[in-house]
């Protein structure tokens, strides 16, 4: 078990007392950051944070949850530029990783600031498309702008099912990582048997083409 | 931390099961095994001395009560003042808990082995072994037990609760009509009042235990309001069943009486006037089971509090990170139960009864008053922090709480000092040689934070 985290979560609506149920679940440690009085009572009968009852974006208020002495914080208020804001202070009064929630587009320039954005929107999406499409392909994650983690279901019916890595001419910008039981890092034997899955790291010019390969 | 699997106890305390932890924690050997040791000391005074020590302990519940309420962790008081002070001083105050439960399973596995032995007497049997004997062989007995199981306690141990207050219950209901309060004159030792305070230092163990609710709240319903609720309903009730039980027990055996008894005053006492009984025969017999069966169930309580307290001290990388394991097989923080137990059975081998009482209660003093200081610090620190519990009459109630936790401390005996301070200095070695090997002094490592130049934009499907 890794050693127990100390996390600040600014922001006790949906996102962020859902996101300090499963830091408190994990065995972390987790101090909620809530302006409205009656919100922050709800997530004090959860009893999974202790409360700091305040505007996480004020400084008197943010220092009260000991930044100094965190390994993280996450401002997940329902305002990107608050977010913003409480990540910026919060950098100031201690060494911590910062992630922010963001509901648009990423201004470009946050990763010069901010160590994780997370995308309400983005993810929203990645999962609707899960459920519509469903079966064979799930997304798993965004590792950088472009490139997606996909676990993929070879098709009974594909191109490539069947084939070996060395006979599959897979298109540049994808790599078969891993098949998903983890057994195996993909290499040249490695055969695309229908029915088994893997782990595909893609960029999204290509995902088409890929999916065209393993799924038909 | 709830995760699925057929082994965790999934079990939910109410506020009766709650309030039943505290109260089974707390009467125990305290009443049964001290009382003879405090009339020895204070004379019919000792019920005033149990009196005021559920004053001086309600100062400092209430200070748990508070912080419990505001801070969701396991790990009871140890947990509360990581949370608040720097690294040295939760240690002092892990260290110090630690040895409390040790020590006070070492006393009560000794009121146990006495009771248990008087036990046999009142049925004619002989048991073979000395006190001693009995005393190792219930903490092994117990300690095996929790280090294989997790079993849940919930109803079982209201149950065992319930059955203990009753036995005292039907105690203090024959005696009452037998008390002479002439046995109350002259009230004091020696007609000096000073005597109360060294009786105190000595009982106050007796008090000690409700924090124990502090380590199961993640199993109590709505904990924000239970807990506090059950921790100061199991003092209230604990104090009035011991001022009924000392009441009685001195105004029918008398202060002679008791004190000559020793650890087995409350059987002795009842032998006097309880009816028998059918199945256990004499009163004294049922009795005497209700202190084996009580001391029995505070064992218990302690040994699991021991073992979480130096779990989530292990956890926190403040003892080795061994002790803050659980065992692959059997789910219970194996290690951290085996090192308790050893503690213990030195504890029961090589401390006198009377020193071990003093020593556990000297250390839970100790303990109390730095969640006093907690509170205090906190108000300061977090005043925006949300308190479903408040203390009344900040701060004159944890101030309070401090000077007469540390009065009575300092009515303890040098010798019993002595060995406190032994038991700090080899904690302070502990605490220095574990942050050398971290290679960095008095704080805790946290794991590296992973560079990350690229922004991360992450889905979780978590659930």
């Amino acid at each position: 078990m890794p050693e127990s985290l100390r996390v600040i979560v600014a922001g006790g609506g949906t996102v962020g007392l859902r996101t300090a149920e499963l830091l408190h679940d994990r065995g972390h440690d987790v101090v909620l950051i809530e302006r409205d009085p009656d919100q922050s009572e709800r997530v004090a009968a959860e009893y999974v944070a202790s409360i700091i009852e305040g505007d996480a974006a004020r400084p008197a208020v943010l220092r009260q949850a000991q930044p100094d002495r965190c390994d993280a914080i996450a401002a997940l208020t329902d305002s990107e530029s608050t977010n913003f804001a409480i990540c910026m202070a919060a950098q100031r009064m201690g060494e911590l990783h910062t992630v922010m929630r963001i509901d648009g587009d990423p201004d470009e320039l946050y990763p010069q600031y901010v160590d994780g954005i997370v995308s309400t929107a983005s993810l929203t999406a990645r999962v609707a498309v899960n459920e519509v499409v469903g079966g064979g392909v799930r997304s798993i994650e965004e590792v950088g702008g472009k490139v997606e983690i996909l676990d993929v279901e070879i098709a009974e019916d594909a191109p490539a099912a069947g084939k070996t890595l060395a006979e599959v001419r897979l298109p540049r910008g994808s790599l078969i990582i891993v098949d998903a039981e983890g057994e195996r890092i993909g290499g040249p034997e490695t055969e695309l048997t229908p029915g088994e899955r893997f782990l595909v790291a893609v960029e999204g010019a290509v995902t088409d083409e890929v999916m065209n390969l393993l799924r038909g | 931390m709830s995760h699925a699997g057929d082994r965790s106890p999934a079990a939910t305390l109410t506020l009766l099961d709650a309030t039943m932890v505290g109260i089974g924690a707390m009467i125990g050997a305290g009443i049964f095994v001290l009382t003879g040791l405090a009339v020895e000391t204070a004379g019919p005074a000792a019920i005033l001395v149990f009196a005021l020590n559920g004053g001086v302990t309600t100062f400092t519940a209430l200070s748990y009560a508070e912080l419990a309420s505001a801070i969701p962790r396991n790990g009871g008081g140890y947990a509360y003042v990581r949370e608040v002070f720097s690294a040295p001083i939760a240690f002092v105050m892990g260290w110090t808990r630690w040895f409390t439960y040790m020590i006070a399973g070492a006393l009560y596995a000794l009121g146990f082995a006495s009771n248990f032995i008087e036990f046999g007497h009142i049925f004619g049997v002989d048991l073979p072994g000395n006190v001693l004997f009995w005393a190792a062989t219930v903490v092994v007995v117990f300690v095996t037990l929790n280090a294989v199981s997790t079993a849940a306690s919930g109803s079982a141990e209201t149950l065992i609760t319930l059955v203990k207050i009753l036995i005292l219950v039907v105690f203090v209901a024959f005696g009452l009509q037998f008390v002479d309060v002439g046995e109350f004159s002259p009230f004091f030792q020696r007609g000096n009042p000073i005597t109360v305070l060294p009786a105190m230092g000595l009982t106050f163990i007796a008090f000690q235990g409700y924090d124990l609710i502090a380590t199961v709240t993640e199993e109590v319903e709505d904990p924000e309001k239970n807990i506090p609720r059950a921790i100061l309903l199991s003092v209230a009730t604990t104090v009035v069943v011991y001022l009924f039980v000392v009441f009685v027990a001195l105004g029918t055996l008398g202060a002679e009486g008791l004190a000559g008894a020793g650890e087995t005053a409350i059987a002795e006492a009842a032998e006097g006037f309880m009816p028998s009984f059918p199945l256990l025969g004499s009163g004294a017999a049922l009795i005497a089971f209700g202190a084996v069966f009580s001391t029995i169930s505070a064992l218990n309580a302690v040994i699991i509090g021991s073992s979480r307290v130096a779990f989530a001290m292990g956890r926190e990388a403040q003892l080795p990170a061994r002790l803050g394991r659980l065992h692959h097989r059997f789910g219970t923080p194996l290690v951290a139960i085996a090192a308790s137990a050893v503690v213990m059975l030195v504890a029961v081998a090589v401390v006198p009864i009377r020193l071990v009482g003093n020593l556990a209660s000297l250390f839970s003093l100790l303990g109390f008053v730095i969640v006093n200081l907690s509170v205090v610090r906190l108000r300061r620190q977090q005043p925006d922090l949300r308190r479903p519990f408040e203390v009344p009459f900040y701060p004159a109630t944890p101030v309070l709480g401090i000077v007469l936790n540390l009065l009575l401390g300092a009515f303890i005996s040098f010798q019993t000092w002595a060995l406190a301070v032994g038991w700090l200095v080899v904690g302070a070695v502990v605490y220095l040689l574990l942050s050398r090997r971290r290679g960095e002094p008095g704080v805790p490592t946290r794991e590296p934070e992973p560079e990350i130049s690229e922004p991360e934009v992450t889905v979780s499907t978590e659930d």
